[in-house]
């Protein structure tokens, strides 16, 4: 009981599976920093998560506009800075700037009940 | 040659409707269902990427289908038709004049559409130097900054020394400075703006447009238009800053563009004695100083405290 509870305190709750519609994604700022620090895709029913950060220079956001992380179709990720295309299932850049390079994947866990929770310590160690 | 500067970018977009938007909240204005431009004529024309009417795109996804150069008169369009007997040169419907370079990129000539409809540049008041009209506030909270003219593009190129040789040879452009190993930044004769195109040495696979922009009247636009580009959402790649080559003011935005649209202000004007400089790239050579933007603010909760 006092583990569970613990671990419940060692996690950050990001919201349920139904606030994402399909092929849509949303980005996250959680320590109010004015900028997204990571993302979450939902495509094809299956979440993935990265952090917010273009291996082109590996300093700068993706999105033109908060949460536009996909391009028109719903197909790639973008980094709208030179629209670089990113595969969503692997991160893996498949045109632009950083051809071949991968997004780095943050890890989220969701539970039974379709809750989405970050790990404090993911959130430190990638620096989220 | 007599070539002033870009007067048109044609763009093939993915999405239509955020670039439109993005361009009208960036400050340029609709003429027409294509065509936004900024306060002298200058601007982008924005089609959807499988628009008919458009030039072939690159292989490498880049949205840039033409740059379309002002020229001074018709004798110019004369000389640029006579120079390049190596290569179709297309007559188009409006008298202009369509070419690919030797990158690959579509380029067009046409006689200028600028106008001398922009406004004064920002004018500040030094000790002894007043320049501002007497009783004339330099900011408000109302100002809404307008987007004047049409500025610069920079490429991404396979080979920057054959980019620079072929505007220098083939169309009198003038290198006024360099980034070693990376690229020069070139005026065109009929121009004294510090650059009119910088070209940027870089993989094949990435041959496009770095970011464009467009002259703003001066540093504080360049801020307060930046600012309201963060208050409806938009993400700011870098700056504000001031560069040193050039000593624009500069602020970058992402774009639905597919690359960077900056706004940028008060640049260096040069003549034939300039001698040119050159500098490693790199953070302490690009910029005088670099700012970030932050939420208003102000000491005290709201209110008056001493
Ligand atoms: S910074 Fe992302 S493509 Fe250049
Ligand atoms: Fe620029």
């Amino acid at each position: 009981m006092v583990q569970s509870l613990k671990l419940t305190m060692n996690k950050i709750f990001l919201g349920v599976i139904d606030d994402f519609a399909e092929e849509q994604a949303k980005g996250f700022d959680l320590n109010h920093s004015g900028s997204d620090t990571f993302f979450i895709v939902r495509s094809k029913n299956k979440l993935f998560a990265y952090k917010d950060s273009c291996p082109h220079y590996g300093d700068t956001t993706l999105p033109w506009k908060r949460h536009h992380y996909l391009n028109n179709v719903a197909e790639y990720i973008v980094c709208a800075a030179h629209g670089a295309l990113f595969q969503i299932e692997n991160g893996k850049c498949i045109q632009g700037p950083c051809l071949g390079q991968k997004l780095t994947k943050v890890p989220i866990e969701i539970s039974e009940q379709n809750e989405i929770w970050i790990d404090q310590t993911i959130i430190k160690e990638f620096n989220l | 040659m007599n070539i002033i500067g870009p007067d048109k970018l044609i763009w093939g977009v993915e999405d239509l409707a955020a670039a439109k938007q993005f361009a009208v909240d960036y400050g340029l204005t609709p003429q027409n269902e294509h065509y936004y431009s900024a306060l002298d004529g200058t601007g982008i024309e924005i089609r959807a990427k499988d628009d008919k009417s458009l030039p072939a795109a690159l292989t490498t996804g880049s949205m840039l289908r033409k740059t379309v150069y002002g020229v001074k008169d018709q004798a110019t369009l004369d000389a640029i038709k006579a120079e390049f007997t190596d290569r179709e040169v297309k007559v188009l419907a409006d008298g202009s004049l369509e070419l690919v370079d030797d990158m690959g990129f579509v380029l067009g000539f046409q006689i200028t559409i600028r106008t001398t409809n922009t406004e004064k540049a920002e004018r500040i008041n030094a000790p002894g130097d007043v320049n501002r009209e007497i009783n004339q506030p330099g900011v408000t909270k109302t100002d809404v900054p307008r987007v004047q003219s049409l500025s610069h593009v920079v490429y991404f190129v396979p080979d920057s020394v054959k980019a620079e040789a072929f505007f220098a040879n083939r169309l009198g452009f003038v290198t006024t400075d360099r980034f070693t190993g990376v690229g020069p930044f070139m005026r065109p004769a009929a121009t004294q703006d510090h650059h009119t195109i910088f070209f940027i040495q870089a993989p094949a696979f990435m041959q496009g447009c770095e970011h464009f922009t467009f002259h703003m009247a001066g540093p504080t636009d360049v801020v307060q238009a930046g600012t309201n580009m963060v208050n409806k959402g938009y993400q700011s790649f870098w700056g504000p800053g001031r560069h040193l080559f050039g000593s624009n003011w500069f602020w970058y935005f992402k774009s639905p563009f597919g690359c960077n649209m900056e706004y940028d202000a008060d640049m260096d004007q040069h003549d034939e004695s300039w001698q040119g400089r050159e500098a490693m790239i790199g953070p302490d050579n690009s910029q005088a100083f670099l700012l970030q933007y932050r939420e208003k603010w102000a000491p005290g909760p709201g209110g008056p405290k001493p």
